[in-house]
């Protein structure tokens, strides 16, 4: 690829040709307003808020969709870009409530954000909203047409990166909104609720609804780990608020999967909160009944596992110390009465690297057998 | 997998087999469609008209088993048509002769008359996939633009292909397209398993597998296994192969297995015919079960300890691509639940003194995972540059040797692992249950968008349980026109080892003859008619993907199902 020279803001950039006036001002530090535009999607062009003066062009041009030339001379900073930059975001606050005050997406809301730089307090025009309907059909998303600005990153991501078409702009003009086919439910149409759309999305339009009156951005802590799931491996970004978690998301440039996620990533992490996680170590009622700490007799019913719901009853909660030591004897006594072969132990492919390693470690060294697998093949 | 997952939006060609992509790994399906919008072509060969299908080129849909016929076709065709990489063969491979003799009477119109595919789509998935042809657009692979014009080829497979009594003839088959090709040791090509669990890669690297210790050093070979035992204080180690899962409830229902240990697994709902699974464990004197969930096979142990989830505690994952990345707890542990490797490091000191070993103080002593990881770094070659300090941000790819190493995004660059890569005659086979009279389906297995492995978290997500709360099979409209059957009714599906009622779908997703049958839910658990006795000879893998059933209606309706999105 052949290299380009031009100036952005005075400053001399060298650039590969073919990239576009926004990615390399972006690329040097220089940050171009943008509502629309997304690195990982095709410029729309559509926001008009990156428009930039390049010198001998007798017009502005959207820097998001502007190929950088050799010699090109780009400002992206002065007095005729802040009046119409101003100008447009008027132009959106006509129709879109500024009830930041009240509006789970507060400081963390791009439109808000230049509102504030641009000092936009109200609209100058007729307030008039669009389209005012609020969806939430299903447990993931929640849709609120209102904050839509029109972008449409929502719709580029589901089709140039997730694949699932299933939102596109309905409707023309000033009744333009984002829509499923027909306007049937999220869950009857083609979406995989993996929430890229959510992650994309400027303003409050769609948002988690986890998330929804949970708290602010501000009082969150983020904590990054990395999916229990699939063996893709994604990093997903925990919002945190009293040792809870409130929204999953992604971040820029995750190692893996850049900003996306998908359904079981985003949105199914509150099995950890489960009333029926276990707490403590149990002891099955007969084998209690042999070691004498029951009284009462007990047999594990003929009945399949599969049929019926599992039965905390069966079981005495004992201490970490007795459960562990019924565990080392019944080990013990198994080696010494029929040899380490008929000990068998499965790790985890759910486990990290370490468990997993002094796992087998147990198995080979303590006990004195191979017999270790897990659910690789399965 | 061989290369890293971010090439695969580069690819000329990606062709998938055996992975239903964007159910089973969602987000690294966007890398394939990024790569299909900008040009790639996408071959997909899978016996279900998977979601991916709907942005392939080409779809070919044999019934299980039978993709065996295509992969030899193609590879005659591949030879036959010189779409060969002919100075990649002579220089990096050894065998080729043997194997061209191998597939010389797998011409595409035999192929075409045992799968009922047309043999003009078979010779152009041989083609696309071996020039590495592109639909529009550019290849950005410099030794793409001058001739003979062969782009980058990828292959992704998954346990569609493994799942199989010969499924690792057929990775060998996938291997030799891939050398036939030229598509190896280069960014976005390869042989790419995706692999299903968030850390089964890591478990099989650092030696939760009966037949090898830590990075891959086989029990048998004693040298490696002195080592090893040297930096654990022993003189040697047990060289005897251990049992695979499933070999381990076999012994188990014989009695030759009398304890288990079971640590975040539930082969009740994942291990092939699970009937035979819970009389086995059933049968143990001793099951202890570590969870985070009272799941189904937690339900018939002795003891159960309750242990920390992934997002509770810290430690490291290995993903497909051979990442190795750093885990943070993001909450605490419920009530008394502890990290697995503190349950475990518990237990192991007091088997240990009962059974009179003597072992140093603090043997079994690890203050953190970090220091674990410390250990393994001195005990395993491929981690040998591994620490938490190197973990952080990016993580590092494996093998990575030494501390100075930057990690090994792309195997096989220039020279293959044993030297010259070899190519594998693969003998025509087909799965071991085929259907008869009796039992005239295929039964074929496999997971949801929705769910994961055996739903002991997803069912428990309010949101993904509301989308998916109960299973079902699909079925051919053919197939379910012969018993009376309609859309969303209940129907029996019968094999020799039980039967499972569930609900249909009928479509056109799966070919007249086959069904599908997923092993998420508890209630229809597809593995109670799977079967255990024909396991792939060396991987010991059962054939979840090709068993066979019958359908029996129940005479009852029901309504019609709530769409699941993912179709």
């Amino acid at each position: 690829m052949s290299k380009i020279t031009l100036t952005i803001d005075g400053k001399s950039i060298q650039t590969e040709a073919g990239t576009s006036v926004m990615t390399a001002a972006l690329a040097n530090g220089i940050d171009i307003p943008h509502l629309c535009y997304h690195a990982d999607l095709l410029p729309s062009g559509g926001c008009r808020l990156c428009m930039v003066q390049v010198e001998k062009h007798s017009k502005l041009e959207a820097s998001c969709g502007l190929i950088c030339q050799d010699g090109m001379a780009v400002e992206t900073d002065n007095e005729t870009l802040t009046n119409l930059r101003r100008d447009i975001i008027d132009l959106f606050v006509s129709d879109h409530p500024l009830n930041c005050v009240v509006c789970d997406k507060n400081g963390a809301c791009d439109l808000q954000k230049y509102a504030y730089q641009y000092n936009i307090h109200e609209t100058h025009y007729d307030f008039e909203l669009s389209k005012t309907d609020y969806c939430a059909d299903n447990p993931f998303i929640v849709w609120d047409h209102q904050y839509c600005i029109q972008c449409a990153q929502c719709v580029r991501v589901c089709d140039e990166i997730v694949g699932a078409n299933a939102i596109d702009h309905a409707g023309r003009g000033f009744n333009s909104y984002v829509a499923t086919p027909f306007d049937i439910p999220m869950a009857e149409s083609d979406c995989v609720f993996c929430g890229s759309c959510v992650q994309v999305c400027p303003t409050a339009a769609l948002l988690p609804r986890q998330k929804i009156g949970q708290g602010r951005e501000w009082e969150m802590e983020r904590i990054r780990t990395i999916c229990g799931y699939c063996g893709v491996g994604c990093s997903v970004e925990y919002a945190c608020k009293d040792g809870q978690i409130i929204y999953a998301q992604s971040y820029d440039n995750a190692p893996v999967n850049g900003s996306y996620l998908c359904v079981k990533g985003r949105f199914g992490w509150d099995f950890v909160n489960k009333p029926d996680r276990l707490t403590q170590p149990l002891i099955r009622k007969d084998l209690a009944y042999q070691l004498g700490l029951t009284d009462e007799p007990w047999q594990l019913p003929d009945k399949s596992v599969l049929q019926g719901k599992a039965k905390f009853d069966h079981y005495l909660p004992v201490s970490w110390g007795q459960a562990t030591d019924i565990v080392a004897d019944k080990i013990a006594d198994t080696v010494q009465q029929y040899g380490p072969d008929a000990f068998g132990g499965l790790t985890s492919a759910r486990c990290t690297n370490e468990e997993n390693y002094i796992f087998q470690k147990f198995v080979r060294v303590a006990v004195g057998t191979n017999s270790v697998d897990h659910c690789a093949r399965l | 997998m061989t290369n890293s997952i971010h090439e695969i939006r580069d690819a000329d060609c990606i062709f998938i087999t055996g992975s239903n992509t964007t159910e089973a790994h969602p987000v690294l399906s966007y890398e394939v469609i990024r790569a299909v919008k900008k040009g790639a072509t996408l071959i997909v060969l899978d016996p279900r008209r998977i979601p991916i299908v709907k942005h392939a080129t080409l779809h070919l849909q044999p019934k299980p088993g039978a993709d065996i016929y295509l992969f030899l076709a193609m590879a005659h065709i591949i030879i036959r048509d010189g779409f060969l990489d002919e100075p990649f063969i002579s220089q990096r491979t050894e065998d080729f002769a043997l194997f061209e003799q191998s597939v010389k009477a797998m011409t595409p119109e035999r192929a075409a008359l045992e799968t009922g595919i047309p043999a003009k789509q078979i010779e152009q998935a041989a083609r696309l996939y071996a020039m590495g042809q592109r639909s529009f657009g550019s290849s950005i692979y410099e030794d793409s633009q001058t001739a003979p014009y062969r782009g980058h080829s990828t292959i992704l497979y998954a346990m569609g292909i493994t799942q199989r009594s010969n499924g690792t003839d057929l990775v060998h088959m996938l291997a030799n397209l891939a050398m036939l090709g030229g598509h190896l040791g280069k960014p976005s090509t390869g042989v790419n398993p995706l692999r299903g669990q968030s850390n089964v890669q890591g478990a099989c690297d650092l030696g939760g597998l009966p037949n090898v210790l830590p990075g891959y050093q086989p029990v048998t070979d004693a040298a490696k296994r002195k080592t090893v035992a040297e930096k654990w204080g022993l003189t040697d180690l047990p060289a005897q192969l251990g049992l695979t899962v499933v070999e381990l409830t076999q012994a188990a229902e014989t009695g030759q297995v009398k304890a288990l240990w079971v640590m975040g697994e539930n082969p009740m709902l994942s291990d092939p015919d699970v009937t035979h699974v819970e009389s086995a464990l059933r049968n143990l004197d001793f099951l202890v079960v570590q969870d985070i969930f009272l799941n189904e096979t937690a339900q018939l142990a002795h003891v159960v300890l309750p242990a920390a989830a992934s997002l509770e505690k810290d430690g490291s994952f290995t993903n497909t691509e051979r990442r190795i990345q750093l885990l943070q707890p993001v909450v605490k542990p419920p009530g008394e639940a502890l990290p697995d490797w503190q349950i475990i490091g518990a237990i192991a000191p007091k088997v240990e003194a009962r059974l009179g070993h003597d072992r140093p103080d603090g043997y079994w002593d690890y203050g953190s995972s970090a220091q674990i990881m410390t250990e393994i770094a001195e005990v395993t070659p491929i981690y040998g540059g591994v620490s938490y300090e190197r973990l952080v941000g990016q993580g590092l790819v494996w093998p990575c040797p030494t501390p100075d190493h930057l990690g090994t995004p792309i195997l096989h660059v220039g020279q293959f692992s044993r030297g010259l890569g070899r190519f594998y005659p693969v003998e025509l086979h087909l799965p071991a249950e085929q259907p008869d009279e009796e039992y005239p389906l295929i039964l074929t297995t496999g997971r949801v968008l929705y769910h994961y492995h055996t739903g002991t978290m997803t069912r428990r997500s309010d949101g993904l349980d509301w989308i998916a709360p109960r299973g079902y099979v699909e079925v051919n409209p053919v197939d379910a026109e012969q018993i009376g059957l309609q859309d969303a009714g209940q129907v029996w599906i019968v094999s020799r080892r039980g039967k499972v009622r569930t609900q249909a779908r009928v479509s056109d997703k799966v070919a007249a003859g086959v069904v599908f049958l997923s092993f998420h839910w508890k209630e229809a658990p597809a593995n109670r008619l799977t079967q255990d006795f024909a396991l792939d000879p060396i991987a010991k893998i059962p054939e979840y993907k090709a068993c066979a059933v019958r359908l029996e209606s129940t005479k009852r309706k029901g309504k019609k199902i709530k769409n699941s999105g993912a179709g």
